[in-house]
């Protein structure tokens, strides 16, 4: 008797999370799978009750053959390969100093998590306003603060983001953004991973007069390799879903004034919607199939490197 | 390599900044430990003599004082620099490197004319690894060991680069009671085979006596005695040493010395010759009580343990400050131990007198 | 014999000489390294308020002004009307609210039956549920779009509350927590006749706190930050949220944009971030480095 009316308490706790999963989570995984595989479906035509969708993989074709969407990939790509190495190596070395240090740590880690808690357009405008160039031509006007300081460094103006920028300028500041912006969570998890390694390997490894690069690489790093596996991985599907530091910095367009598109694969995906759902579904789980053959390399490789 | 602790001090500021306590670990701590020998660091907890090691090791800076290794003064100079091997009391093993490149570790350290050839170094660790006999675990992890196991790997890893001294801290705490008696055996063996210089940290006084060449006691950073274990059994120097040394350990008193005899509970039990009248605390080892039936100290009987050959008799004494007397006895002694008391008369040597207020030994003339 | 053997006493001087010097250097380059990122990671926000507050003129100086001559309060005020704040503050904070409060209930119902109560296929159903964790949301996104659509829900509020109701991770944290409390308590409670939900009011929530704290300043930091999903499933600008406007608002790239006050409305949308970092700071970072998810 109490038993069976404890099972049906159950689903009614469980009652509205399971509701909106069906309709949210578990209904978008087979509709995306279906919209993907019925050739040029758009929700217009679905509304306008055509549903005589031709089955096939028309879609994926379209997409992969598409111009615009090889140029999502290679800028994702890119910005990937250059973010990861870059933001986990910086944040590595930061962690460790940290840990090295006594009198500010605790300042200083406060002051490196601050980037997390910002709204990424937001700040993304105000590194738009540091590479931005207002008067190039007049010398009594701006030439953009970071500029200005590069100034100092005896470094010319370089055009960043402005009307007639370099894909690669664009790059670079994107990188320089979206580094700045993984470098908090990366440092969190990192020094968190540090500091739980038990202080006798160090005294240890003083005792055997272990230099300091060896203590590095032969005693933090391996000890901390799970952490940084972690900080890699999550580092790399972050990567794949960049999108929203770009709109911080180029708008909604993605892109400098003339310049070479910066889009990524989710704005591609986002950018279809409206009309191109079919495609769209076909891009997200092209999306998805790289994030999953990436994710599986990365747990394969820090498999054979970690040593937990 | 013989070791000098020259007024050794260290101080730990306290972590309550506003009440600004000191924390004296260590006290002036003077001490020449000879070359090739075995010395035991001995005192209950928080009695600085980890403090000691670590200071001796070099993690530690000391406040005050100096550290020689030999004649040179090393004082000044980090752990990296000293060239002693210390085992950790959770042995602090690498965990991602298996036994071989655990032991390998320190050699590979070396620089500059000390660097070695890689063969040798493989030769060196393969040494010191059948010194503690655990050449067949080279290849693996420390995680599949055991515990006694894991130990002989981090004796191996501190012997491998031959240091002036070697450091062992707590080294059996974390074995169980078998493994403990077999390792501290082993300990002593290696030891003796290497004639390095070792110093061990402990709180456990039988392991101390059983192994060591020297002991060395301490409380609240103050070295209390040092000397042959024997030495410090059979004469302590307060009542903290005769307390902490023997298992069972010394049965204390309240009495007094008047007119050259010791009285406790108004009775006198034995003849102190030499000695002022005063209040004492007198300490009688359990094995310095002889059953007479016409002895002066009469105790209340309360039970009997069988030990074996020995015998311990349990009993009260009214000028105990222990709840119950031990006396440790020969089992035909014991079984005329059956009434309601028991009579013994003292073995003086057995008997120390300390100052009721000092705790400090007074001595007697024993004939 | 190692090389510490070899020490003489002039050597053991250089030695603890040299060992002080190389401290020192060490610690000094350690601290100029972490105050050069410091100032790097920090130098935004200090460029966001010292431009909010200048002029134009002076925002546009060949020689930047590191304080501003003339502190200028008005360009806060026109980024308001420039960016349409209020109302979109307004929206932020119902949609906040609104999502954060619903979203608790949902989640302690569901992890208090997954981590109290026995069912058939509760292990089954639990797995499940994790597993739906490893698709991007990218995927749920294009069909919960065309849903949306299709239920009529665009330009509501509930198009920018209810579909994000339900998280998997929060249910998996707290049914963690929960977990955590040991089982004789309830069937303490059970003796004693206490009904599941007085329990759960009266036990679980209050101890499993700090991880409602973290949920709760995570699922507001969501709706503060959210950009994409309004974006698409509004088209009419009062319905959006409030970085949608910040971003709309100031999308001139012309170099003759009035950066000034565009850095006003950047800020206004950064101060209320930091607030709860200043003050919640513990639960955010504990939360964070528990998931990993922004927002």
């Amino acid at each position: 008797m109490v038993e069976s009316k404890h099972k049906w308490k159950a689903w009614l706790y469980l009652a509205p999370a399971i509701a909106l999963l069906l309709v949210f989570t578990v209904w978008p995984i087979f509709n995306t799978l279906r919209m993907a595989f019925w050739e040029d479906y758009s929700i217009m035509k679905d509304l306008g009750g055509r549903l005589d969708f031709k089955f096939g993989i028309k879609n994926f074709v379209k997409v992969i053959n598409y111009q615009g969407f090889k140029d999502c990939l290679v800028n994702t790509l890119l910005l990937t390969v250059l973010t990861v190495p870059i933001s986990t190596l910086l944040a590595l070395l930061i962690a460790v100093c940290l840990n090295a240090i006594k009198p500010l740590q605790r300042l200083l880690q406060t002051i490196f998590f601050l980037p997390y808690v910002t709204n990424s357009i937001a700040i993304g405008m105000v590194f738009e306003a540091m590479f931005n160039i207002v008067g190039y031509k007049t010398p009594e006007e701006s030439i953009g603060i970071i500029n200005t300081v590069l100034g100092v460094f005896g470094v010319d103006p370089i055009n960043w983001i402005n009307a007639g920028s370099s894909y690669w300028a664009n790059i670079a500041v994107l990188v320089i953004y979206i580094v700045w912006n993984a470098l908090p969570f990366k440092i969190l998890i990192l020094l968190g991973g540090l500091q739980s390694i038990n202080k006798q390997y160090y005294d240890a490894a003083k005792i055997d007069s272990t230099p300091r690069v060896r203590v590095f690489t032969k005693i933090t790093v391996p000890l901390l390799s799970p952490m940084l596996a972690y900080v890699v991985i999550t580092g790399f599907i972050g990567g794949f879903k960049e999108y929203s530091s770009i709109v911080g910095i180029f708008g909604d367009d993605m892109q400098a004034v003339g310049g070479e598109s910066l889009n990524t694969m989710v704005g591609y995906i986002y950018d279809a919607l409206g009309n191109q759902e079919g495609r769209a579904s076909a891009a997200a789980l092209i999306l998805f199939a790289i994030i999953f053959v990436v994710t599986m390399i990365n747990l394969y490789v820090s498999k054979k490197k970690t040593h937990y | 390599m013989k070791v000098v602790l020259q007024n050794l001090t260290k101080i730990f500021p306290s972590r309550n900044k506003k009440a600004n306590e000191e924390v004296v670990a260590v006290n002036d701590f003077t001490f020449e430990i000879p070359d090739g020998k075995l010395i035991g660091l001995l005192g209950p907890s928080g009695c600085g003599k980890s403090t000691t090691l670590y200071m001796i090791s070099g993690l530690q800076k000391p406040s005050g004082g100096r550290i020689f290794f030999g004649d040179d003064d090393v004082t000044e100079l980090s752990a990296e620099n000293r060239g002693v091997g210390l085992v950790f009391q959770n042995y602090a093993l690498y965990p991602h490197m298996t036994v071989k490149q655990n032991i390998l570790f320190p050699l590979q350290n070396l620089k500059g004319e000390d660097k070695l050839e890689k063969d040798v170094m493989l030769d060196r660790a393969y040494q010191a690894a059948k010194l503690v006999q655990i050449d067949e675990l080279m290849e693996r992890k420390p995680s599949e060991l055991s515990g006694g196991q894991q130990q002989r790997v981090a004796i191996a890893r501190a012997l491998v680069k031959m240091p002036k001294v070697l450091l062992l801290d707590e080294p059996l705490s974390n074995l169980d009671a078998r493994l403990r008696l077999q390792t501290r055996e082993e300990i002593r063996r290696i030891q003796k085979e290497t004639g390095i210089t070792t110093i061990f940290v402990t709180h456990d006084q039988e392991e101390a006596m059983s192994i060591s060449d020297m002991i060395v006691v301490m409380k609240l950073g103050v070295v209390q005695q040092i000397g042959a274990p024997q030495d410090v059994y059979d004469d302590p120097t307060n009542l903290f040493v005769a307390k902490f040394l023997g298992t069972p350990p010394i049965n204390v008193f309240e009495g007094e010395v008047k007119a050259g005899k010791l009285y406790l509970d108004d009775v006198a039990v034995l003849d102190v010759p030499g000695v002022e009248d005063q209040p004492v605390y007198a300490g009688i080892r359990p094995e310095g009580f002889i059953p007479d039936a016409f002895g002066p100290m009469i105790c209340n009987l309360s039970g009997v343990d069988v030990m074996g050959r020995d015998v311990s008799l349990v009993t009260t004494h009214p000028a105990s400050l222990n709840p119950v007397v031990r006396s440790i006895v020969d089992a035909d002694a014991a079984k005329n131990a059956t009434g309601l008391t028991v009579s013994y008369s003292l073995k003086p040597h057995k008997v120390f007198l300390f100052n009721k207020e000092t705790e400090a030994r007074v001595y007697f003339e024993v004939k | 014999m190692t090389n510490q053997a070899t020490l003489t006493e002039k050597n053991i001087q250089k030695v603890s000489s040299h060992q002080k010097v190389v401290k020192i250097i060490v610690q000094a380059l350690l601290y100029a390294f972490l105050g050069i990122m410091a100032l790097i990671i920090v130098f935004p926000f200090y460029w966001m308020i010292i431009s909010s507050l200048k002029s134009t003129p002076e925002y546009r100086l060949a020689v930047p002004t590191l304080f501003p001559k003339e502190i200028m309060w008005g360009n806060y005020a026109e980024a308001f009307t420039a960016a349409n704040l209020g109302r979109l503050f307004l929206n932020t904070v119902i949609v906040g609210v609104v999502s954060t409060v619903l979203s608790l209930v949902i989640t302690v119902l569901s992890a208090f039956a997954f981590a109290r109560l026995e069912f058939k296929g509760k292990n089954t159903l639990f797995a499940a549920l994790l597993a739906t964790m490893m698709i991007p949301g990218e995927l749920f996104t294009i069909t919960n779009y065309v849903t949306v659509t299709k239920f009529g829900w665009i330009d509501r509020y509930v198009v920018l509350i209810v579909p994000f109701l339900v998280s998997v991770f929060y249910i998996y944290l707290l049914r963690q927590n929960f977990m955590q409390i040991p089982n004789e308590l309830y069937l303490a409670a059970k003796v004693d006749g206490t009904t599941d939900l007085k329990y759960l009011w009266k036990v679980m929530i209050p101890l499993s706190l700090p991880t409602l704290i973290s949920i709760t300043i995570l699922k507001m930091m969501g709706a503060w930050n959210s950009y994409v999903w309004p974006r698409l499933v509004t088209t009419k600008d009062n319905m959006r949220l409030i970085t949608n406007g910040l971003r709309d608002a100031f999308t001139d790239m012309s170099g003759q944009a009035n950066i000034p006050v565009q850095m006003a409305a950047v800020t206004v949308v950064s101060i209320p971030l930091f607030l709860v970092f200043i003050f919640l700071r513990k639960y955010i970072m504990k939360g964070v480095s528990r998931s990993g998810i922004k927002g």
